[in-house]
């Protein structure tokens, strides 16, 4: 069976707490095992794929009938996982339809996330597809869906900014740091204090490739231990100034009453180290740098402030790219809908189609005799003619029961033209009986 | 001698200084990479033209000014797709087709009707070495400009707390922009040091004197110690970043004046009579 309609029900961290997130989470190996057992116990879905992450789980399907299969859908889950179903009712969601289709678009072009924009989602619904295409639960309808996700995410991608900017300020920090230096992996990063989000942001530095660390602080105890686990050298803080000069990003995060650093002090500095730039992170309150180290050449000082508007600023920008985003899905939508709707005519326009080749075979096989007495050329002549005006009949039943389906009162339309046509589309693919048994007679053209 | 392939080509560096002139401002990466196409395509179609003019001399055609002016521009639109395409920087390209759009545009003004032929006495092996080594190296110099200037434009936002004002993906750090102009700048040295030994060397074969101190020769002295020094500098004491993209455009705003002068007030051996 091809037609039906997309479904989809879920919960995620819009609609349930992580406590309830995580009772119902699926790990990647258990996928296949679940997608087979849907299917045996549930005849209802047609097709199917188990989307787990940690914000959400979803089970996207194809059936001919939504409502029940979303019903079905729901008490797997809740078996499955061990849940009562109330447990579930007050959280979950369940789409259908359109619905359905923009809310696979938006998950995939990351408009449903958490962090609106961030990039893991796409390459989580890509794994959820392979499994579900591995389990072979997937047909012609989620084929199709999910491809288009795919497309649609990159073309927001593509088209908007809404993967652009920092939305923390350890991240806007490490994402200035990456504008002044080319790579990271040559760099020193020096530690004044050990502040938790100081922590953090050396943390997502030396992700990216920084090797050398100095973990400067009052406690020289809690340096250290943060030098092990980062790999770096603890030094205390008032002997800090001799390995200035080596560093090119400096984190100040120590609680001073006096600024660390004065403009001249940093001025000698950047003479020895022949004015390489240095990058001044200052993320204490009150703050260690002083404001004029900024006046000088080849040095870059960003306050906590400055990185939070710079983080809010990209969290805006993002928030615009995502109303564009949106549009950019809509059109999608709407194209997909109109595929599905052909789809779902397609049963139509194969019973017209073989009740009319029917009528015409049969014709032929009442004038068998005739035609056996005609030259093989004119024979052909004769067939073709028949065919010909067959097929042009054909064609414009068929291209005005395509157009059927585009408008709002398909249903009453559809109706009519079975009956003008005598098919009945309820049983789809299938011509009446009587013509079926002919059909499976010899080959009347023959 | 202004031909169609001429004006065709001016057409595509106009288009292209356009394209880059809205696409520095505009969010839309599209127009930066049609700007690239258009200077790319300007360089194609002079690159016709030229091979044209040289078929007919017979040598590099610079026998007036205006011949000599439209080359440099095609070297540098080259030069500049080039360090477009492999650096990834095209955004050197708002710099770059202006440059060349005006330089070209100029030279068909002076063009005119003007259809002299090389003098004998310089047709030689050594026109296409000198010339073309003199003007790679003032190429070089006016994309270390260029990169300055897009040092300056970067370095100015992140002073400004205003990173965001310019994708990160246009531009490449501040380190980056910093090492590809030196990195320029040493290469137009090379060229230009080569350019004075060549054209002394075909003195010396031509008219017996290695150095006759010309106006160009004499610049080409002065602009050499500048450059030798602002690249010492670098090494010396740390001349660098924003310091280093100043003295940069300032040096080249004073190789374009003697460029003009010598070519325009006081025109020796070099210059569009090649007297």
């Amino acid at each position: 069976m091809i037609s039906g309609t997309l479904c989809i029900i879920g919960l995620s961290h819009h609609t349930a707490p992580v406590e309830l997130r995580e009772r119902l989470a699926f790990s990647p190996g258990e996928v296949a095992d679940t997608l087979l057992n849907l299917k045996r116990s549930q005849p209802t879905v047609s097709e199917a794929a188990l989307v787990s992450t940690c914000n959400r789980v979803e089970m996207v399907a194809a059936a001919s009938d939504p409502d029940l299969a979303q019903a079905e859908l729901l008490s797997f889950l809740a078996a499955e996982r061990k849940l009562e179903q109330h447990a579930l009712r007050k959280v979950h969601y369940r789409l259908a339809g359109r619905a359905a289709v923009r809310h696979l678009f938006r998950v995939g072009a990351s408009l449903d996330s958490m962090v609106v924009g961030e990039p893991q989602i796409l390459g989580q619904l890509k794994a959820a597809y392979a499994q579900a295409v591995e389990a072979g639960a997937v047909g012609l309808i989620l084929h199709r869906a999910f491809h288009k996700t795919f497309s649609v995410a990159k073309l927001v991608r593509k088209s908007t900014a809404i993967g652009a900017g920092s939305v923390s300020v350890s991240a806007a920090a490490v994402r200035l740091a990456r504008q002044i230096f080319d790579s990271l992996r040559d760099k020193t990063v020096m530690l004044l204090g050990a502040g938790r989000m100081a922590e953090l942001t050396a943390r997502h530095l030396t992700q990216l490739g920084v090797e050398s660390l100095v973990i400067a602080n009052h406690r020289l105890e809690r340096a250290a231990a943060l030098a092990r686990d980062l790999g770096g050298t603890a030094v205390a803080l008032e002997h800090c100034m001799p390995y200035l000069k080596l560093a090119d990003v400096v984190i100040g995060s120590a609680a001073v009453r006096e600024p660390i650093l004065t403009p001249a002090e940093l001025h000698s500095v950047m003479r020895e180290r022949l004015h390489r730039p240095m990058f001044l992170i200052d993320l204490g309150v009150p703050r260690n740098f002083h404001r004029g180290l900024d006046e000088l050449e080849n040095v870059f000082l960003y306050d906590i402030d400055d990185l939070g508007r710079i983080a809010a600023e990209a969290l805006s920008e993002r928030e615009q790219e995502a109303h564009r985003a949106e549009l950019i899905v809509e059109r999608e939508v709407d194209a997909f809908c109109r595929w599905l709707e052909r789809l779902e005519l397609v049963p139509a326009i194969k019973a017209v189609r073989s009740r009319i080749d029917l009528l015409r075979d049969h014709e032929f096989r009442r004038h068998r005799a005739w035609l056996a007495t005609l030259l093989p050329d004119d024979r052909a002549h004769v067939e073709a003619l028949v065919r010909g005006v067959t097929n042009k009949v054909l064609h414009q039943i068929l291209s005005e029961l395509r157009q059927l389906g585009q408008e709002p009162d398909k249903e009453v339309a559809l109706s009519i033209a079975q009956r003008l046509l005598g098919v009945s589309v309820s049983a789809p693919g299938l011509p009446a009986p009587q013509e079926a048994r002919r059909k499976s007679g010899s080959d009347p053209r023959g | 001698m202004i031909t169609v392939w001429t004006l065709a080509a001016l057409l595509a560096y106009v288009v292209a200084a356009g394209a880059f002139g809205v696409g520095l401002k505009s969010p839309r990466e599209q127009l930066i990479s049609w700007a690239t196409m258009a200077l790319a395509v300007g360089a194609g179609l002079q690159t016709v033209d030229l091979l044209l003019q040289a078929l007919k001399a017979g040598n590099l055609p610079v026998a007036t000014f205006a011949q000599s002016l439209a080359l440099l521009a095609w070297i540098t639109a080259v030069v500049g797709m080039v360090v477009i395409t492999r650096l990834r920087l095209a955004l050197v390209g708002a710099v770059v087709a202006p440059a060349v759009a005006i330089a070209l545009a100029a030279a068909c003004l002076m063009a005119q009707n003007d259809d002299r032929s090389l003098p004998r006495a310089l047709r030689s092996a050594w026109l296409p070495v000198h010339v073309t080594l003199a003007f790679l190296g003032q190429a070089l110099f006016v994309l270390a400009a260029g990169v300055s200037l897009l040092y300056l434009l970067k370095e100015s936002r992140l002073k400004a707390k205003r990173p965001l004002e310019i994708p990160d993906s246009r531009l490449p750090s501040l380190e980056s922009l910093d090492r590809i102009n030196y990195r320029l700048l040493a290469c137009g040295f090379v060229l230009l040091s080569l350019a004075i030994v060549t054209g002394a060397l075909w003195a010396a074969g031509t008219w017996g004197r290695f150095w006759s101190w010309e106006p160009v020769e004499l610049w080409s002295l002065v602009l050499w110690v500048l450059y030798a020094a602002l690249l010492q500098s670098r090494l010396a004491i740390g001349v660098r970043g924003r310091r280093a993209a100043r003295l940069t455009i300032a040096l080249f705003a004073v190789l374009l004046c003697s460029y003009l002068g010598v070519n325009l007030l006081v025109p020796g051996k070099h210059g569009g009579s090649f007297g």
